[in-house]
């Protein structure tokens, strides 16, 4: 079978591409901006022996989910901010038990019940664990319908690999967008995922296992909690991604992550085209964060310039890689009528960091 | 027996019920040839420790949970044979929405609600299943209905749903009710590897060290006062045969 070029919203490319790489168990509640993904496997999951189930509640969605990852299959929850914030428990949970599974935030502007319209304001809810306790887990951002394309086996295979859920998260905008994307024949990977050694189906010719977070002993819970970051340092080790583009001669370096990095590719390029001497960096993970994309920044960088739809949640991170090392600034928009970052005022920042020399 | 593991000391306290509820499970599971196809979800609380003393795969869910974790299993292996085991906190306060809805929805999985009117591993503190007048360390002046709500019949409640093949109230107040107990629970088991809906009991069961109280009169008190408010009682069974 041949590629085949797909004119679809980006929440319906995320779910086909689940389904082409083997999911078969969505879960979701409805949610703007999320909910086109539950339609569209409400519509076709069943044409590959799947199921789409809307329970009543983002608490049962996840906690299904945990049951669901039990059995060792790989399932799949969509969702946005309210509800990402009512599933944490539960994501902490699947983390501690060590179930591998599939999340999408399709980011929405927040505190509380916020608006329907797109932010990314929940980076540090995705990168900092989100719920109790000390854990992190894989967060991929993809800034275009290709990238999640790309990305999906990649993070499928990490859930396996690690043993642990892995997100996607993206803002409402492009969740929105419609995109064309090259998608390849459908490939099941995930049932290529041997989970007999650890899955709970019953103790058939070998002794019981029992799933439990909770420690009975005050010495079973530091171990556990030493496990889970022993296996974040190896996700920071192996599994940093990122784009950069004109660094070698660069003054200021934009970075920004998702959609506004789609942008702030295009503001560089013109701004290299006229002699600019600007640099890009797009983080493609944001736990593990980049840093290794950072620290090589050549000498000649005074600036950094973190652009995002929220008002500076990233920079933090930047500015911890970049450990005082050159000047971090932000540029952060949220809400309104235009929910985006504006491009007109990322070029009037650059101009003036350039200006100032 | 290979499903009850008898040589292991109890976290329970003496007199408590949940002993002899796990005692039940084990001899149905070994009795009707599940033992390697089952796995129970557990709640949080006491009935917790329930898989402790079992030979069988098991899921600790987090409080309130354990029927969403138990529908996404069912999904997953849906020849397998899935129980929750919560008190009346787990199942009745925190998880009562996923209960009611998961009853609705007639998955075929069994749901086993220990009601023992107490949160009994935090300290007796009060649950839906607390009694009016009922003295707790959150109802120091006694359960007051205009206040604290009534004691919560759940059964009752669920009476009306066209999509539960098996609901019951039991009781471990005496031998006879016991081995009424075992029945029932054989039922509701029944239910689920027919694949005739969801099935729902509660089981009523004394909480000596919660209800500050001699392992004797505890159990009398359940045989009396507690079962005059939560009468033991068949409400649903589509499954046939006597319980």
């Amino acid at each position: 079978m041949e590629n085949s070029a797909l004119f679809m919203k980006n929440s319906e490319i995320f779910a086909e591409a689940m389904m082409r790489c083997g999911v078969r168990h969505h879960f979701a509640y409805p949610i703007t901006p999320a909910s086109d993904v539950m339609k569209y496997t409400a519509a076709h999951i069943h044409e590959v022996g799947g199921r789409m189930f809307q329970p009543e509640s983002e608490l049962t969605v996840i906690n299904c989910l945990a049951g669901l990852a039990a059995t060792g299959k790989l399932g799949c929850v969509s969702t946005s901010g309210p509800g990402f914030d009512l599933m944490q428990e539960g994501i902490g949970f699947m983390v501690a038990a060590e179930l591998p599974c599939l999340l999408l935030d399709n980011m929405r502007v927040g505190p509380g019940d916020g608006d329907i319209i797109g932010s990314q304001q929940d980076y540090f809810m995705a990168t900092r664990g989100g719920g109790h306790g000390d854990y992190y887990l894989p967060v991929y951002a993809p800034s275009s319908g290709q990238e999640i394309v790309e990305l999906m086996p990649i993070a499928i295979d990490r859930a396996y690999k690690y043993r642990t859920p892995v997100l996607f998260v993206i803002d409402g905008v492009m969740a929105q967008m419609i995109e064309t994307v090259i998608i390849e024949p459908a490939k099941n990977i995930v049932e290529t995922y041997d989970t007999s050694d650890w899955a709970y189906t019953g103790a058939r010719g070998r002794g019981k296992r029992a799933l439990i977070t909770g420690s009975y002993a005050h010495s079973d819970g530091e171990e556990m909690v030493k496990q889970l970051m022993a296996k974040a340092e190896k996700i920071k080790k192996n599994e940093q991604l990122w784009e950069e583009y004109g660094l070698e001669d660069a003054e200021v370096v934009v970075t920004a992550f998702g959609l506004p990095g789609s942008m702030c590719r295009e503001i560089v390029h013109e701004g290299r085209k006229k002699g600019r001497k600007l640099g890009f960096i797009r983080p493609i993970t944001l736990f593990p964060f980049p840093e290794k994309g950072f620290v090589n920044i050549p000498k000649s960088v005074k600036e950094i310039l973190v652009v995002e739809m929220n008002y500076g949640q990233m920079i933090q991170d930047v500015r911890l890689a970049m450990n005082g090392a050159c000047k971090v600034s932000h540029y952060g928009h949220v809400g309104g009528d235009q929910p985006m970052v504006k491009a007109k005022e990322v070029r009037r920042r650059l101009d003036e960091i350039l200006e100032a020399g | 027996m290979k499903t009850f593991i008898e040589d292991k000391n109890f976290s329970w306290c003496p007199g408590c019920g949940h002993g002899i509820v796990a005692r039940l499970c084990s001899e149905l599971i070994e009795e009707m040839g599940l033992r390697d196809r089952t796995c129970c979800i557990v709640g949080i609380g006491c009935g917790g420790f329930h898989h402790h003393y079992m030979e069988i795969d098991a899921l600790e869910a987090m409080h309130g949970r354990s029927v969403a974790v138990a529908t996404g299993y069912k999904m997953g292996l849906p020849e397998n044979f899935v129980y929750t085991l919560q008190g009346d906190g787990d199942c009745a306060s925190i998880g009562l929405l996923e209960l009611i809805h998961c009853a609705n929805r007639g998955i075929p999985i069994t749901v086993i609600m220990i009601n023992n009117g107490v949160f009994g591993m935090t300290g007796g503190q009060m649950s839906p299943g607390t009694l009016l007048k009922q003295k707790t360390p959150t109802s120091p002046f006694g359960r007051d209905a205009k206040i604290h709500g009534n004691p919560l019949k759940v059964p009752e409640m669920m009476q009306e749903m066209d999509s539960i093949a098996y609901l019951a109230r039991l009781s471990v107040a005496t031998p006879s009710l016991v081995r009424k107990a075992k029945k029932g629970l054989a039922t509701a088991f029944k239910a689920q590897l027919e694949g005739l809906g969801f099935s729902f009991v509660e089981i009523l069961s004394p909480c000596p060290t919660g209800w500050k109280m001699g392992v004797v009169d505890a159990y009398k008190r359940l045989a009396g006062d507690v079962a005059k408010v939560f009468p033991v009682k068949e409400f649903i069974n589509r499954v046939g045969g006597a319980a």
